[in-house]
């Protein structure tokens, strides 16, 4: 156990103790105990940075955990989980601090529940980013998911907070089975769950039948989580969270988890055209799809959750593109397509600041004026003059202007999808002219729906009669988050090679290993003036376009398009889940009827079915009859006798002759064993029947009247048939079974009783030294059996319960 | 040493017979089918102990040697369930101690309680097919008194099926030992095991097949697979929420113990047989948890989810490797802790609510919040979320399925899971989430106390079966070894 170990079950440790702070310090707000638990990780994880420009040095460290199936504790730092750690948990700190102001101290809202979620999510996610071992890393992930969805349903009384609790739930823990197979897959193919080990044998298990499979499996859970199309209908309904939970789980964290594993396995399904065209697809189009309905919402929740679809997509799609690089020499740090991991990683960093500054805006203004709804909002540049500064950064940034953040990484990505084209492999030369258009047109959409939320909330005509609330500015606590980051989008914008050896470097390598030589380093220099060039004109055309567009919205408003917001796909997820439920009950009702002759349908159809499949499949059926017993003339007789009196038992519509009839039929069966010359068996058979007869004639006064039921035709043919059938198999059966032992030599126990009976126990007739002595267990407890039921019968007459004062 | 094997029997059979004399003093009643409760659970607990270090144990009753006499085996599966059993009791005692009136503490409660365990412990425990039949008789007439005690209208509609369906397969169990013993010549299911195999060398041996099949719906019966199961889901809804819990928890249980026991040591290698119970595995845990889906009452959902649990198993005999017996059997153990658990917190929202319809009662957590969040913990376990011991077992299933080639199956239990994940959180984001919404003002207040108790051990057992579940899971393979290869259990019972 090393102090790495440790950072991901920290947070869980603290968990146990959050309602006992909550219990002894009432009066203080339990969010000040929790702040500086991510402070500390954040500030011990800084360590780690590389500053002195050498290449990062990964760290591994290993627990054993349940090594019976290869499952260990294995915590591997290198740049790719350190650019996460400190996002999750620097991000972490100031939500924290934000939350302290925006989830009131009240006594009817568990803030205890809210801090231990938060905590148990911080410790998942740090546990994703930090395991080699993909079981632990699963662990973590399905840990992450639980708590996700306990957040969104934090406000439970909600129909809205349970319904989109469900359904993050539902299809992210889907996802996660997925990739649950899909690493055992991995496991079959190497033996391993280490990353870092199969990483090494890529090579060998490229060409394995479960290669794509498992590849597949694994994209299918990340993109749940990283709500990529036509997944990401969960991540707008997961809006009803608080705000501080949208902007640190659903924006800056945990749906970047799917694009942390993608990254993460890069180095292994990376060159092939599958992962290239199925990861840049889905990526590509989530943007599209993303973007285009970010712009139909009205709710400023909605649409940021949108806008995170869209921009996840986009880093997505980067991974897909920079995958191709596997297939080329890097030269001076340099090739066409790092340059799109390299998009990936610094727009991953940049999407975390402006989002989370602005997700937390959102919060302030629905917070302070009571509604997130853009119709009703405007005019609160001068009212909220601190929250009006920290959007116009984030959104510029999401719109990609310069100089903020956001523009570089935008720039980036149009240079990586324009050099994608020139790929001379995938057939990219078919459809791959596509990639930069539909990047350029998902820009145009996320201009518009950047400017759309930032002017309709901030100019215009103030409607304070509109509000809930009298808006007036934030407290100050409130706005230290959100212009903290705020900050980090200008101060990266300006100087964002301040990153580049620190994160980007060391995140690149993580994500494209082997293709350096020895004591080599990607070659990262981000700067804003590239000369005119195609990303420029690109851009300008964004502009350009983007604020037609805006200027039109007007237009825009009356438009079918813009009046649903609903993702149509929700429809899919409603109506298969009504769907699958009414499905289920019919199924249920049809075999549930709670009638018995129904059920003995059913499994005797199984047993036939089952029985003459074995029958005809092993082709056992055989009749052998040698060694038969001689049949008396008076067994004829029996048996038809008996045959006679079971056949008309059923048609009798009278209680009496049915009872008789019955008791007719076990004398027969005392008769046979008469004939057989086994004297105790038809003794005891006559005893039992006549005990019998003697019961059913005693209860008979208070049976009802026996009902003559009318059934359809059908029902009485095939329970017929169901009855033959099932008579002959079970014939069919004892006949080959008869047969068959025949055809061996083995001696049956029985020789041993006729042999010792007398010898070792003393006993003239053989069945008795069995039943008493051999097997006097048997005896002994079906004598028990008797006694039961005789006590049984005493408690069924004289216990009623009384009603249901029991549970 | 040896002696020690009939214990787990004979001390519920002589507590319960005792306590028929003591029919008014509760306190007798309870003192002592505890003391019993707790002696089996430590006896089983150093069997355990001593089968893991000096292996499989064996006792022939009246010193008749096997295979003419019937012997009891103790092997790592036999006294594992024991043990689990022995626990499963004790906790259901004391649930029941919260919830049951004086009148059905007096009615014979315990005596039931106890034969019951008589017919469990020995069906684990025999090495003997007839007498297995015999055991079976002994749980299926107790269990039917305990299950309709009360005598209550839809108890006994419900249990009336029950015993029915129950007997009816106890007489195919008849013509299947008639079938093997014609076949065979012997009843000892260490002999069965060496005389089958050599029979399976034979031409034309497909009767024995057939034979197997015959004892699958016999044990699929008892085991509740998919299309015998009909019995259950009504009946088990019926009793008090104690008596559903033992039962929940157990009887399926001793039937899926006994198609362990059949496949892994008499017909441990007929293709068809496999892929049958492959088929039947996969339909049972789909129909199974639809079923659950389809359920809008909490003992209901928790009724039907034992068939899909059971077809899990199933699932995992038929794949029949070491490490899939071995998730088997960490799937049985994780089952009956959480499954019985589950029980325990449908009867304590009954006594807070008085209902288990879920749409009647909501907003609980509020109210409740222990028992929202344990419940929430044990349902997630159900659902195989880890790190619970539901996703070990689960696990293992996925990886010795994949190893062996049956990857529809396993999709199909990985959907599984995802519907059983549903339904469980169908139960709590109804009754526990939501407004607060209770059938009586007085609901909000009612205490549920000592009630929690019985859960608690049961919850931190699905805890530490997942947190730390290496030595557990280690324990799994030593028996999945033991399973698979019938000669340990053949040698040492056969040896004298």
């Amino acid at each position: 156990m090393s102090t790495l170990h440790i950072i991901p079950l920290a947070p869980f440790l603290f968990a146990f103790l959050i309602p006992l702070f909550y219990k002894k310090f009432r009066h203080i707000h339990t969010g000040w105990f929790v702040l500086p638990l991510p402070l500390i990780i954040f500030i011990y994880l800084l360590q780690f940075l590389p500053l002195g420009g050498t290449a990062f040095q990964p760290v591994e460290v290993t627990v054993a955990w349940v090594a019976s199936l290869g499952v260990d504790f294995t915590v591997y730092l290198d740049g790719l989980s350190l650019l996460f750690a400190l996002l999750i948990s620097g991000i972490g700190t100031l939500v924290v601090l934000y939350s302290i102001y925006y989830i009131a101290n009240k006594r009817d809202e568990p803030l205890n529940n809210f801090y231990v979620y938060l905590l148990m999510f911080m410790g998942a996610m740090l546990g994703v980013v930090l395991s080699d071992n993909l079981i632990v890393l699963y662990v973590f992930w399905e840990l992450t998911s639980l708590s996700s969805a306990l957040l969104i349903g934090y406000w439970y009384h909600k129909e809205r907070s349970r319904y989109g609790a469900q359904k993050s739930m539902l299809i992210t823990v889907t996802g996660g089975f997925a990739m649950l197979a899909g690493f055992t897959l991995l496991y079959l193919m190497t033996g391993t769950f280490s990353v870092q080990e199969i990483i090494a044998m890529s090579d060998q298990i490229a060409a394995s039948p479960y290669f794509v499979p498992a590849m597949i499996l694994v994209l299918a859970g990340a993109f749940t989580k990283s709500a990529q199309f036509p997944f990401h209908i969960w991540l707008p309904d997961a809006m009803e969270a608080p705000t501080p939970v949208s902007a640190y789980l659903h924006s800056a964290t945990m749906v970047k988890a799917g694009i942390y594993l993608v990254a993460r396995l890069t180095p292994l399904f990376g060159g092939q055209a599958e992962w290239f065209w199925i990861v840049t697809g889905f990526g590509l189009l989530t943007l599209l799809w993303g973007s285009v309905s970010a712009v139909r919402q009205k709710d400023l929740k909605g649409i940021l959750a949108f806008s995170t679809v869209s921009q996840l997509g986009l880093i997505m799609s980067l991974l897909g593109m920079g995958s191709a690089a596997f297939h080329y020499d890097v030269i001076d740090g340099e090739s066409l397509y790092t340059v799109a991991i390299l998009a990936a990683v610094f727009h991953l960093f940049n999407h975390a600041t402006f989002k989370g500054s602005l997700f937390m805006v959102v919060g302030i203004i629905d917070h302070e004026t009571g509604t997130r709804d853009i119709r009703k909002l405007g005019g609160l540049m001068a009212i909220m003059p601190v929250t009006f500064t920290i959007s116009l950064i984030g959104v510029a940034s999401m719109a990609g202007l310069p100089p903020f953040n956001g523009f570089l990484s935008k720039e980036i990505f149009f240079e990586g999808a324009l050099n994608i084209t020139t790929l001379d492999m995938f057939n990219v030369e078919t459809l791959g002219f596509l990639i930069p258009v539909v990047a350029w047109i998902a820009s145009v959409f996320t201009f518009v729906y950047s400017m759309m939320m930032f002017f309709q909330t901030f100019t215009g005509k103030h409607k304070p009669e509109e509000l809930p609330k009298h808006a007036h500015e934030a407290p100050v606590g409130m706005l230290i988050s959100p212009a903290v980051l705020g900050l980090m989008v200008i101060v990266f914008g300006l100087f964002p090679n301040m990153l580049a050896y620190t994160v980007i470097e060391p995140a690149m390598q993580s994500i494209l290993p082997g293709l350096l030589g020895e004591g080599e380093q990607f070659y990262v220099n981000i700067y804003h003036w590239h000369g005119l060039n195609t990303e420029l004109l690109m851009t300008m055309g964004v502009v350009l376009i983007g604020t037609a567009l805006f200027l039109n919205f007007d237009k825009l408003q009356q438009t079918a398009f813009y009046l649903g917001e609903r993702d149509p796909l929700n429809g899919a997820y409603d109506n298969g889940l009504t769907g699958l439920i009414s499905g289920a009950q019919y199924v249920d009702g049809v075999q549930m009827t709670g009638k018995l002759r129904h059920y003995f349908t059913y499994m005797f159809v199984f047993l036939v079915a089952v029985l003459s499949y074995a029958l005809i499949r092993t082709n056992a059926f055989a009749i052998d009859l040698a060694n038969t017993a001689q049949i008396s003339p008076y067994m004829f007789f029996i048996i038809l006798a008996l045959s006679l009196s079971t056949i008309a038992v059923p048609f009798m519509t009278k209680r009496v002759p049915a009872i008789i009839l019955v008791g007719i039929i076990g004398f027969l069966v005392a008769l046979i064993f008469v004939v057989i010359r086994a004297p105790d068996l038809a003794l005891t058979q006559l005893l039992v029947e006549t005990v019998m007869v003697v019961l059913f004639l005693l209860v008979f006064y208070h049976l009802p009247e026996l009902r003559k039921e009318s059934f359809k035709p059908v029902f009485k043919w095939s329970n017929l048939l169901i009855s033959l059938s099932v008579g002959a198999v079970v014939t069919i059966t004892g006949l080959s079974a008869h047969a068959f032992s025949h055809g061996h030599d083995i001696s049956p126990i029985s020789d041993y009783f006729v042999e010792n009976a007398y010898a070792l126990a003393g006993g003239e007739n053989i069945v008795n030294v069995i039943l008493v002595d051999f097997r006097g267990l048997d005896t002994l407890l079906e004598v028990f059996v008797l006694g039961i039921v005789a006590l049984g019968v005493v408690v069924l007459i004289k216990y009623k319960a009384s009603g249901r004062e029991e549970v | 040493m040896t002696n020690l094997l009939i214990l787990p029997i004979l001390i519920p059979l002589l507590a319960g017979v005792i306590l028929i004399f003591f029919k008014n003093s509760k306190m007798i009643q309870r003192v002592i089918s505890v003391i019993a409760s707790a002696a089996m659970t430590g006896i089983s607990g150093y069997l355990i102990y001593a089968v893991y270090n000096n292996g499989i144990q064996t006792i022939a009753l009246g010193d008749w040697q096997a295979p003419f006499g019937i012997v009891l085996v103790a092997d790592l599966l036999s006294v594992s369930l024991v043990f689990l059993a022995g626990i499963l009791g004790l906790v259901t005692l004391f649930f029941a101690y919260q919830t049951f009136s004086a009148e059905r503490e007096a009615n014979y409660f315990h005596t039931f309680y106890l034969f019951l365990m008589v017919g469990v412990n020995g069906s684990f425990m025999t090495g003997d097919l007839f007498n297995l039949f015999v055991f079976f008789e002994v749980m299926l007439i107790s269990s039917f008194i305990l299950i309709s005690m009360g005598s209550q209208r839809y108890q006994l509609q419900e249990s009336l099926k029950y015993v029915i369906i129950n007997t009816v397969s106890s007489m195919f169990f008849i013509a299947a030992i008639a079938y093997i013993y014609g076949v065979t010549g012997t009843l000892n299911m260490a002999d069965l095991s060496v005389k089958i195999a050599q029979l399976y060398e034979q031409e034309n041996s497909g009767i024995l097949t057939v034979i197997a099949l015959t004892f699958l719906f016999v044990f699929g019966t008892k085991s509740a697979i998919f299309p015998l199961y009909f019995w259950l889901p009504h009946s088990y809804f019926a009793p008090p929420a104690a008596i559903a819990a033992l039962f929940g928890g157990l009887l399926t249980k001793v039937g899926v113990y006994t198609v362990m026991r059949m496949y892994t040591l008499i017909f441990n290698n007929d293709p068809i047989v496999f892929q049958i119970l492959l088929l039947f595995g996969g339909l049972t845990m789909f129909i199974g948890v639809l079923g659950a889906v389809a359920q809008f009452d909490f003992k209901r959902i928790l009724s039907v989810h034992i068939v899909s649990q059971v077809g899990y198993m199933i699932m995992g005999i038929g794949i029949g490797t070491p490490l899939a017996i071995a998730g088997t059997f960490y799937f049985l153990a994780h089952n009956i802790i959480v499954k019985s658990g589950l029980f325990f917190f449908a009867g304590i929202t009954e006594k807070i609510t008085g209902t288990t319809h879920l749409k009647k009662m909501s907003g609980l957590l509020k109210t409740h919040p222990y028992v929202g969040w344990l419940f929430f913990i044990t349902a997630i376990s159900l659902a195989g979320l880890p790190p619970l011991s539901g996703f070990f077992g689960k696990f293992a299933l996925v990886i010795a399925g994949f190893e062996a080639g049956h990857y529809f199956v396993i999709a199909v239990s990985l959907a599984t899971g995802v519907l059983t994940l549903f339904s469980m959180m169908k139960i709590f984001m109804t009754s526990f989430w939501g407004e607060e919404k209770l059938p009586d003002p007085s609901a909000k207040e009612r205490k549920v106390g000592k009630l929690i108790l019985p859960v608690l051990p049961l919850v931190a057992l699905t805890v530490i079966l997942g947190v730390a579940a290496e030595p557990f899971f280690l324990f799994s393979l030593e028996m999945g070894e033991q399973l698979t290869d019938p000669s340990y259990y053949v040698e040492s019972v056969l040896e004298e």
